[in-house]
């Protein structure tokens, strides 16, 4: 056995001092030695994880701002050309030939010699816009109700018979109506779209609520005096916020695809939105050389409700505390 | 159980009962009525007091209000023997203004005025609308004229209480002269016995006085038997089919006429005809008017449906639905386990973006998409022919549809089966040794379908409705475009009947997916109060 014996002279200390017992800090020895754990870090740590978020959450961010910053950049006038035969229908070959060169041509020219491109692009603002608003009133509404429909037995019953009425009025008659009755403009449509929309929002949550409602621990928390509001705070809110965003996920790309059905079957809105452009060049979609500005604003479209759909669902699986480890 | 579903259906009744009355609010108070006029040609044609007058007449056709003009007052004392014929055209003369009124016609201008005044009708005089030499202008005539607003309570009392229309033999008023009324049971249907000669056997009653001549016949068609006795009445269309019941315009069969040889019971008039005659309802006078009738029957029964080669709307629909829901239903389940089985395989990768982006696209993007790929490179055809027997047009509708409930079933089941594969029960099996293929077949598969079940009925109950998209994209003459044809077209009864029909059809579809779940899955009760 081989002992190793230190010196401790140099440090001129008396025998008491060095071998007097430490104190004991009662309160740091409370303390869990665990890493510090923020919950909203997490989520970005997981979501950042992958490398393929980035680029989709990247190309988000491009579209929506492309969306919002081109048109306030360069000034649209759908009806410039107007006077020119020569400049209606173009496949963008033709239309480069004709205006020249531009990032305007590069989707070819509309049914008014307008560019499709720059069209699209307003368009797109406008829907965009749709779907962020219908989607923040619907959501805080819904989940807000919801909860309450999820927590008391008396509103539950009531907003029951409630959901199988509402529910059961056409939505296209609703928005029909309302159109009519304060001419279709951008803030009818999101009228319409939330003054029935967040029902269906508010019941997905009361369901989700009424499962984990009654749970052991929340049943505890009761027990120990822990007040509704507080439970619903503390001990189901962060159970809910990944399906809270999963959910807004599905929503936010919906309201875009509803706008472009409306649009479509005549009922939508007079702003050139996406919807509008599709069912104004529906007619071009089947003439030889015109496809062009009937799949253009369908592709876009299409493209801004998948990245938003893939963020959203991708974000929703992240923020779920379960994948934190 | 059973007195578990009649409350349901009891409580569906109400919300459906509410949905109209909500619906009738929308379209009768909210909806400004002047849009009806301007799509009217004969509106604008019109000038004058004679304008004020057809609008009026135009509200009380669309349903909106009762419109009383004075002649129809004038009219009815003359059936009650008030006043005779020959008094009637002074009567029913209206002065320039109200000093010029003669006065035999200003004591029942008076009388007309005080009656519904009472009654809380609006009572307008229009006076003459004269140039300045006198002469009254083109439809300038005076006018008196007596309206007032349908109130939502009344409304909606007649429509439940005319839903269901029972025939009865006093259906035909009863100064008219029909002969002897009364319901006669035959063995052998006047139809296919035309000449009396030959002795096909086919029961049928017949009545006379009824508003359907056939109340009870068999024939060629699903369900073989019919009846009249008890018919549904949905609501008259005013635009769409004018004057059609809402539920014969869903019902009625489409395209050209089948014409084939046949002999008029009533008169052996022999034509190439579709009329279907077993349909005959009555049309009174319609004789008179129209020598046509007159020489084929020798009663009044003579408004029949005719015989047309292609499905009704709710037929095509179901067609297309059903084929698809079937389709589905094999497809979305079957590759939804495959995905759960061999999960995070690069099958499972490859459908989940599959599932992503119909969910994500707008549903006019991909279904335009299937369109242009079926027509350009599979040729098949892109749009529907209510005529033609092929059966290639119903591919593209079909796919269009299965397409988004395929990845909408492929979403689900891939959840419940993996939720169901982290259960204890799992677990369990595995430990006692079972293999894979049996806890999959026989545990996993069982639990994860239960929650799939409950929307099978919907799913083939809402086949028949139709769908607004992909009816549109493939000009499928189907049921899916009869609301938004109708609001486009302001024909509130076909509204009112649609909307109905539809919120019955989803409270059915809710109860029965409850009952089939229930079924399927012993251990759901709905009796039992412990919850």
């Amino acid at each position: 056995m081989n002992e190793k014996l230190y010196n401790l002279d140099h440090l001129n200390m008396s025998e008491e001092e060095l071998f007097s017992p430490a104190d004991r800090d009662s309160m740091e020895s409370e303390r869990i030695t665990a890493p510090r754990y923020s919950y909203w870090r997490s989520v970005f740590r997981v979501f950042f994880k992958k490398k393929i978020n980035i680029v989709i959450l990247s190309l988000l961010i491009f579209v929506i701002a492309f969306a919002y910053i081109y048109p306030a950049l360069v000034p649209y006038d759908p009806f410039a050309n107007l006077l020119d035969p020569n400049s209606k229908h173009l496949s963008p070959a033709k239309a480069m030939d004709y205006f020249g060169n531009s990032i305007h041509w590069i989707l070819g020219a509309g049914a008014s010699g307008e560019p499709t491109f720059d069209a699209i692009w307003n368009g797109s603002r406008i829907s965009i816009s749709l779907a962020f608003l219908c989607a923040g009133i619907n959501m805080t509404i819904g989940v807000v109700l919801g909860a309450i429909w999820g927590f008391s037995k008396k509103v539950d019953m009531i907003m029951m018979e409630v959901y199988n009425i509402v529910g059961n009025v056409p939505s296209i008659l609703l928005i029909s109506v309302l159109a009519m009755l304060f001419s279709p403009t951008f803030w009818t449509m999101v009228f319409a779209m939330t003054i029935v929309g967040w029902i269906g929002i508010a019941y997905f949550i009361r369901t989700q609520v009424i499962i984990i409602r009654d749970r052991e621990y929340n049943l505890a928390s009761k027990c120990l005096g822990t007040s509704t509001f507080k439970i619903a705070m503390k001990n189901i809110l962060p159970f809910m916020t990944s399906i809270i965003v999963t959910l807004l996920a599905s929503e936010l790309p919906s309201y875009i695809s509803y706008e472009v059905f409306l649009a479509y079957i005549g009922m939508g809105m007079t702003d050139m939105s996406l919807g509008r452009l599709i069912y104004a060049a529906e007619g071009a979609m089947v003439t030889p050389g015109w496809q062009f500005e009937f799949w253009s604003p369908v592709a876009i479209s299409s493209i801004i409700t998948v990245v938003l759909y893939v963020v959203g669902q991708n974000l929703g699986d992240a923020s779920d505390p379960r994948t934190h480890m | 159980m059973g007195k578990y579903i009649l409350k349901r259906l009891l409580r569906g009744a109400f919300s459906a009962i509410c949905v109209v009355l909500i619906v009738m609010i929308l379209v009768y108070s909210l909806l400004d009525r002047t849009v009806i006029l301007a799509a009217d040609p004969n509106y604008s044609k019109m000038q004058s007091n004679a304008r004020i007058s057809y609008e009026q007449s135009r509200y009380e056709a669309f349903g909106y209000l009762d419109y009383v003009p004075y002649a129809d007052y004038v009219t009815e004392l003359v059936k009650s023997g008030e006043i005779t014929e020959e008094e009637r055209s002074k009567v029913a003369l209206i002065g320039r203004t109200v000093e010029k009124d003669s006065e035999e016609a200003s004591e029942y201008i008076q009388k007309f005025t005080e009656k519904y005044r009472s009654e809380g009708y609006e009572v307008v005089r229009l006076d003459a609308d004269a140039r300045k030499n006198g002469q009254v202008k083109d439809g300038g005539q005076a006018a008196l004229y007596a309206v007032k607003d349908v109130p939502l309570l009344k409304r909606a009392l007649t429509y439940f209480t005319g839903m269901l229309f029972v025939d009865n033999i006093h259906y035909v008023p009863e100064e008219t002269d029909i002969g002897e009324r009364g319901l006669t049971f035959t063995l052998y249907d006047p139809v296919y016995n035309p000449t009396g000669t030959e002795k096909k056997f086919s029961p049928a009653i017949i009545g006379n006085g009824t508003k359907h001549k056939y109340l009870l016949y068999f024939d060629n068609q699903f369900p073989f038997i019919h009846q009249n006795f008890i018919t549904l009445n949905l609501g008259e269309s005013y635009t769409v089919n004018r004057g059609i019941d809402v539920f014969t315009t869903m019902n009625a069969s489409q395209g050209s006429y089948v014409l084939k040889e046949m002999i008029y019971p009533d008169t052996g008039f022999v034509e190439e005809s579709a009329d279907d005659l077993h349909t005959a309802t009555y049309a009174a006078g319609s004789r008179e008017v129209n020598a046509v009738y007159a020489e084929r029957f020798n009663d009044d029964y003579t408004n029949v449906i005719t015989h047309k080669t292609g499905l009704s709307k709710l037929g095509f629909s179901f067609v297309i639905g059903i084929i698809e829901v079937i389709i589905a239903y094999i497809l979305g389940l079957s590759i939804g386990l495959t995905m759960a089985q061999f999960k995070d395989s690069w099958f499972d990768k490859i459908c989940t973006v599959y599932i992503m982006f119909i969910i994500a696209v707008p549903s006019l993007a991909y279904i335009f998409l299937f369109k242009a790929v079926g027509g350009a490179v599979f040729k098949l055809p892109t749009l529907f022919e209510v005529d033609s027997k092929d059966w290639k047009m119903y591919i593209l509708p079909i796919i269009s549809l299965a397409l988004p409930q395929i990845a909408n079933l492929m979403k689900w089941m891939r959840r419940y089966m993996i939720d169901q594969q982290n259960s204890d029960y799992v677990k369990f099996a595995r430990s006692g040794g079972l293999s894979e293929h049996e806890i999959f077949t026989k545990h996993i598969w069982k639990n994860a379908v239960i929650p799939i079940t409950h929307g099978i009925p919907g799913s083939i109950i809402f086949a028949m409705t139709g769908a607004i998209i992909t009816e549109r994209v493939y000009s499928v003459p189907g049921a899916g475009n009869l609301l938004t044809q109708a609001i486009n077209k302001y024909d509130n009864g076909v509204i009112v009947g649609v909307t109905l029909f539809y919120a019955t059809l989803s409270v059915v579809a809710i109860v029965l997916g409850d009952v089939l779940m229930a079924t399927v899955d012993p251990r759901i009760s709905f009796t039992s109060k412990a919850r």
